[in-house]
């Protein structure tokens, strides 16, 4: 057997302990590999900071922990995005398998510990940002579509109360946000079909701006939504995350002092993707050449 | 008659009606009300449905467990972990708002974060390795239309990749290219080719052509 058709017959745990070595060597040992931002992602931070300070945001966790290494990180980077502009921020759940639990520890990360039905309201990393006013999570609804038509213009009747269970009437920001007209956008960071629910239901029929975060296997779908301009911005994967992670921690460098290791971790999330990139490319070429040269052996009948 | 037309005059309506609304104001808004109405029941029904998933799903398992059916004590782990998040998952419930002392809270909590979270987290990461594998030994240049998507792939892994975009910076523009013209051509087709599938299901729907939801045959 010649180094081809060894090639061609390679074990395949050869290649799972690469791709695992891949995996686990950059996390060690970050590579901080340079990120070119792309426009849909520019497009995203240009708008928060183009908001004036005090509106609002919605931001939807319409995905579950399976797809939480790519879409975590792109909560992270838009609430304390927002929140550093002093914008508001109003956070739902609609994903069934989980988007509820996401939701909840994405803003705890985010805005630390909260207890608001025991009155721990304010938060500890952002310093006179208190729950209710400046940031509030209205918890999860079931129901996809009807839910997203109904909080149209009856907001309050999708959620009566919040996600400890407190009548949104109670709280300032929960009684501003009635429906879509309240909120300057809306970023679904979603997994599957919710967020194109967003663009053709709650964009083409009420004309609210949407932005959507998605995982990169569903990115191409979603490429044709912001094309026509039924999304302004979209973060495509792990290396959309990593580019706005990349624009806010630039702009706001003072976010990583009051943040954990657990914020920010788009980028060493992307390291790793890179040389996974990298093993795969390189694999699917090898396997090309050694199929083509053996190819041509076999008609020269060798 | 209650049987086959009643349900159909249902679904015609619930679906008309909605329809209609969007296109016609009534005075006193009266057919929004009533869409708004039918929006109500449809979370009721969203919710309900979820209750007759968890019934069904304890169907299916129960025969096979007790017929001792292949795979049977994967059955039986299935609903035991059913079972025991959905107590813990009501016991959250009630013992945030009403009583406080169960510790529901925490050990929904501990489900979420030491079973739930790792399994679903380790299953998608599986992918990794066999889309590595995979792709090793199935992406071939085998024809040009092979060669064409073999190409594409390549151009966007080496466009999103930052050692080959150092080496060849115009990749880049190139992947922007294709993910925004070719690639948005053809997902724009097949979204468009999708909602008409839907569009014209759910009119067989309303028109009552379509009646297999109902468990009913062709020509029944």
């Amino acid at each position: 057997m010649d180094m081809m058709e060894r090639l061609m017959n390679l074990d395949r745990r050869w290649l799972y302990l690469l791709v695992g070595l891949a995996a686990v060597i950059p996390i060690l040992a970050p590579l901080n590999l340079p990120v070119n931002v792309s426009k849909p992602v520019q497009d995203l931070y240009d708008r928060i900071e183009s908001l004036e300070p005090g509106e609002i945001i919605m931001v939807s966790f319409d995905y579950g922990p399976s797809t939480g290494p790519e879409n975590d990180p792109m909560g992270d980077a838009i609430i304390m995005h927002a929140l550093a502009r002093d914008l508001r921020v109003v956070i739902i759940a609609l994903y069934p398998l989980g988007g509820v639990t996401e939701a909840r520890e994405e803003l705890e990360r985010c805005v630390g510990d909260l207890d608001p039905p025991n009155g721990q309201i304010e938060s500890t990393r952002f310093p006179g940002k208190v729950y209710g006013r400046d940031f509030i999570y209205f918890g999860y609804k079931d129901g996809g579509l009807a839910a997203m038509r109904l909080m149209s213009d009856n907001m309050h009747e999708v959620f009566p109360a919040d996600f400890y269970g407190t009548p949104l009437e109670e709280y300032e920001l929960g009684r501003e946000v009635q429906g879509y007209d309240d909120v300057a956008f809306v970023m679904s960071l979603a997994t599957g079909i919710i967020g194109e629910w967003w663009a053709n239901l709650v964009n083409a029929q009420f004309g609210t701006p949407v932005a959507v975060g998605c995982t990169a296997v569903s990115a191409p779908k979603y490429f044709a939504y912001y094309r026509a301009g039924q999304m302004f911005a979209l973060l495509a994967g792990l290396k959309g995350a990593a580019e706005y992670e990349y624009l806010v921690s630039e702009k706001y460098p003072q976010l990583a002092d009051i943040t954990d290791s657990f914020i920010y971790n788009a980028g060493k999330g992307w390291d790793v993707q890179s040389v996974v990139y990298s093993i795969i490319t390189l694999f699917i070429i090898i396997g090309n050449v050694a199929f083509i040269v053996e190819r041509r052996r076999q008609k020269r009948g060798m | 008659m209650y049987k086959k037309q009643f349900p159909l005059l249902l679904a015609f309506l619930g679906g008309a009606i909605p329809i209609v609304s969007f296109f016609i104001t009534t005075p006193g808004d009266r057919l929004k009300v009533t869409t708004d109405t039918l929006q109500d029941w449809m979370l009721i029904i969203a919710g309900a449905a979820l209750l007759l998933g968890v019934v069904n799903l304890f169907q299916i398992n129960l025969r096979k467990i007790s017929t001792r059916a292949k795979g049977w004590p994967n059955a039986l782990w299935l609903l035991l972990s059913l079972v025991i998040a959905a107590i813990l998952g009501l016991a959250d419930a009630f013992d945030t708002s009403v009583f406080g002392i169960w510790g529901g809270d925490v050990a929904f909590q501990w489900i979420q974060d030491a079973a739930f979270k790792p399994l679903q987290s380790t299953m998608f990461s599986l992918l990794a390795f066999y889309v590595a594998s995979a792709a090793f030994r199935a992406f071939r240049v085998r024809n040009v239309e092979a060669g064409i998507l073999l190409s594409a792939a390549l151009i966007i892994m080496l466009g999103v990749n930052p050692y080959a975009v150092k080496i060849l910076p115009f990749l880049p523009d190139t992947t922007n290219w294709i993910m925004n013209i070719p690639n948005a051509a053809a997902q724009r087709g097949i979204i468009i080719g999708a909602a008409l599938g839907a569009a014209s299901f759910s009119l067989r729907i309303l028109l009552g052509i379509e009646r297999s939801y109902l468990g009913l045959q062709k020509g029944e």
